[in-house]
């Protein structure tokens, strides 16, 4: 498939939710309208209905309303305070985590291929570690690191790969199986040795579901480093933006960086589709 | 290898016996092979036939040592299959083609050479030597699934020559191809078998393919997996599409038929 035969079914889906969300942001909004009439509270609307386009606060911010708050929150993109800006350090961290879970996903996947008495020990470790919630060891771990000196970008990077190491070992495991017996008999023939047979066989085979594995890791990446970034609250990045703002009850922000990191994720998994073509030109699909 | 007084392939009292449990725990004995007994001159181009469960592939693994008998000895060339797989002494062409996704077609060839160290002048020159002989030429730039089966199976074939070993395990190549396809598939590997003076031996459950390129066919039949017979083909060469209408043809193609069916080969299954 090429790009622009992408592309066009994307903004068909797009213009879809665009004139989905006024009835939903309606439906949203019109019940708090209405009570804050009710209550006399002054306001330049005469209408519930009117109201709901123009809340201070409001539950599902109006086009308007994100379209004013776009201007001041994604302009300039160098500014400090500005979305694009700390989303740049956010795609860092969830970047350098993926590639520090690669390595620990790929070193994992190799160990618990290499034997079934490994893979039984390791496992259920693995598994249980999964199932921590992030939000609960995200603030420990920054503090953890932060007594040995850690902190900036590192934690968060180490948080994001503490989440996506596992798709990646789970998934590189299963490809570093998936050779046919046939090709394995076929090394065998040449009498290649376990490290040929890794390197020409069956670490090769792993790649399309190392893929598959990043499409689903990079995006618990984004995630994870969203959370530290929001339990530490420091330095930048969407995660600390999202608890500035929903401290200062400024809901229009709070939508406005949730889309920059919804930008920010397609993105991300874009930038491993396209590395995807680059490093498997043999794949039909492309 | 070239000793002329002893065979380069000797198959003595060849058993293989899998062990295996059925579901309610009962110990479970499959005869795949029973004391077979072979020998295999320099230069001829063996087919071994049968119906499914005969132990004709079982064979093959065994003299290519991808697994090892339960009793009985087998030589190559004066070796065990052990010694003889570690020198490369043979090439092995599978059911399917079982390319690389990952390799062009020339990448897929120089697989085995890579292997065997070779070093990047000596891998391009064989392997466009062989895809030539394969008529792929052409192709050596295209991944596996940019070709057709009969090309894959083709250029699985060149694969198994890149390194010149003098011996060829070949366990049913074209059984998957369509009729036509593997009518002139035969026709090339015959060509090439008489250009080459490689030994060649072929597993197929087609008994015109055995009758047309080998010089004896060793008709197997199941349960127990064993040899029935052994039936030398007297066709002249050179063999062509004429040679498979001639009388003596269909003379060696029924014998075939015929100690299959006394071996009770195609009695009640397939």
């Amino acid at each position: 498939m090429t790009r622009s035969s992408n592309f066009v079914p994307m903004l068909v889906v797009g213009i879809v939710l665009i004139v989905l969300y006024f009835p939903i942001m309606l439906l949203a909004n019109y019940p708090a309208a209405a009570r804050a009439l009710a209550r006399g509270a002054v306001l330049d609307c005469k209408t519930a209905l009117e109201c709901s386009f123009d809340m201070r606060s409001p539950i599902i911010p109006s086009p308007a309303q994100l379209l004013k708050g776009f201007s001041s929150l994604y302009f300039p993109p160098t500014s400090e305070t500005s979305v694009p800006y700390n989303a740049f350090f956010t795609g860092l961290e969830t970047l350098s985590g993926l590639l520090l879970a690669s390595v620990v996903g790929l070193g994992l996947a190799v160990l618990l291929v290499a034997s079934r008495a490994f893979e039984r020990a390791l496992l259920p470790w693995l598994v249980a570690s999964q199932t921590v919630p992030i939000i609960a060891i995200a603030p420990m771990l920054a503090v953890l690191l932060g007594q040995y000196g850690v902190e900036g970008w590192i934690p968060k990077a180490i948080i994001a790969a503490y989440i996506a190491f596992f798709p990646i070992a789970i998934g590189v495991s299963k490809g570093l199986r998936s050779p046919d017996p046939l090709q394995v008999d076929l090394m065998k023939t040449y009498n290649a040795g376990s490290l040929q047979t890794f390197s020409k066989l069956r670490f090769p085979s792993s790649i399309p579901y190392l893929f598959t594995a990043f499409k689903v890791s990079v995006t618990a990446a984004l995630i994870g480093a969203i959370i530290s970034e929001s339990a530490t609250i420091s330095g930048a990045g969407l995660g600390k933006m999202l608890s500035e703002n929903s401290r200062a009850s400024d809901a229009v922000g709070l939508w406005l960086v949730m889309i920059g990191s919804a930008i920010l994720g397609i993105l991300l998994v874009s930038i491993v589709g396209w590395l995807e073509r680059v490093v498997t030109p043999w794949q039909r699909n492309h | 290898m070239t000793n002329a007084i002893f065979p380069l392939v000797a198959v003595n009292d060849v058993s293989m016996i899998y062990r295996t449990r059925a579901p309610n725990g009962e110990a479970l004995e499959t005869v795949a092979l029973q004391n077979a007994n072979l020998e295999i001159n320099q230069g001829e181009f063996i087919s071994l036939i049968g119906p499914s469960g005969c132990g004709k592939t079982t064979l093959l693994r065994l003299l290519a040592d991808l697994i090892q008998p339960s009793s009985g000895s087998i030589g190559i060339g004066g070796k065990t299959p052990q010694q003889a797989r570690e020198a490369r002494a043979y090439g092995y062409v599978f059911q399917a083609p079982a390319l690389f996704d990952w390799r062009t077609v020339m990448g897929n060839v120089m697989l085995p050479l890579e292997i065997m160290g070779y070093n990047l002048t000596d891998r391009k020159t064989r392997a466009e030597k062989m895809l030539a002989m394969v008529g792929l030429e052409k192709f050596s730039k295209n991944f596996p699934w940019q070709l057709s089966g009969g090309m894959q199976q083709r250029v699985s074939i060149a694969r198994a020559l890149a390194f010149e070993p003098q011996l060829l395990f070949m366990d049913e190549p074209f059984g998957a191809l369509d009729e036509i396809t593997r009518e002139n598939l035969n026709l090339e590997l015959l060509r090439l078998w008489r250009e080459t003076g490689k030994t060649i031996i072929f597993v197929t459950h087609s008994i015109p393919e055995a009758v047309f390129l080998s010089t004896r066919v060793v008709v197997m039949t199941p349960r127990p997996g064993k040899i029935e017979k052994i039936i030398n083909v007297d066709l002249p060469h050179p063999r062509d599409f004429d040679t498979r209408e001639s009388p003596r043809f269909f003379e060696i193609a029924t014998e075939i038929r015929e100690s299959l069916r006394h071996g009770h080969g195609y009695e009640g299954n397939e």
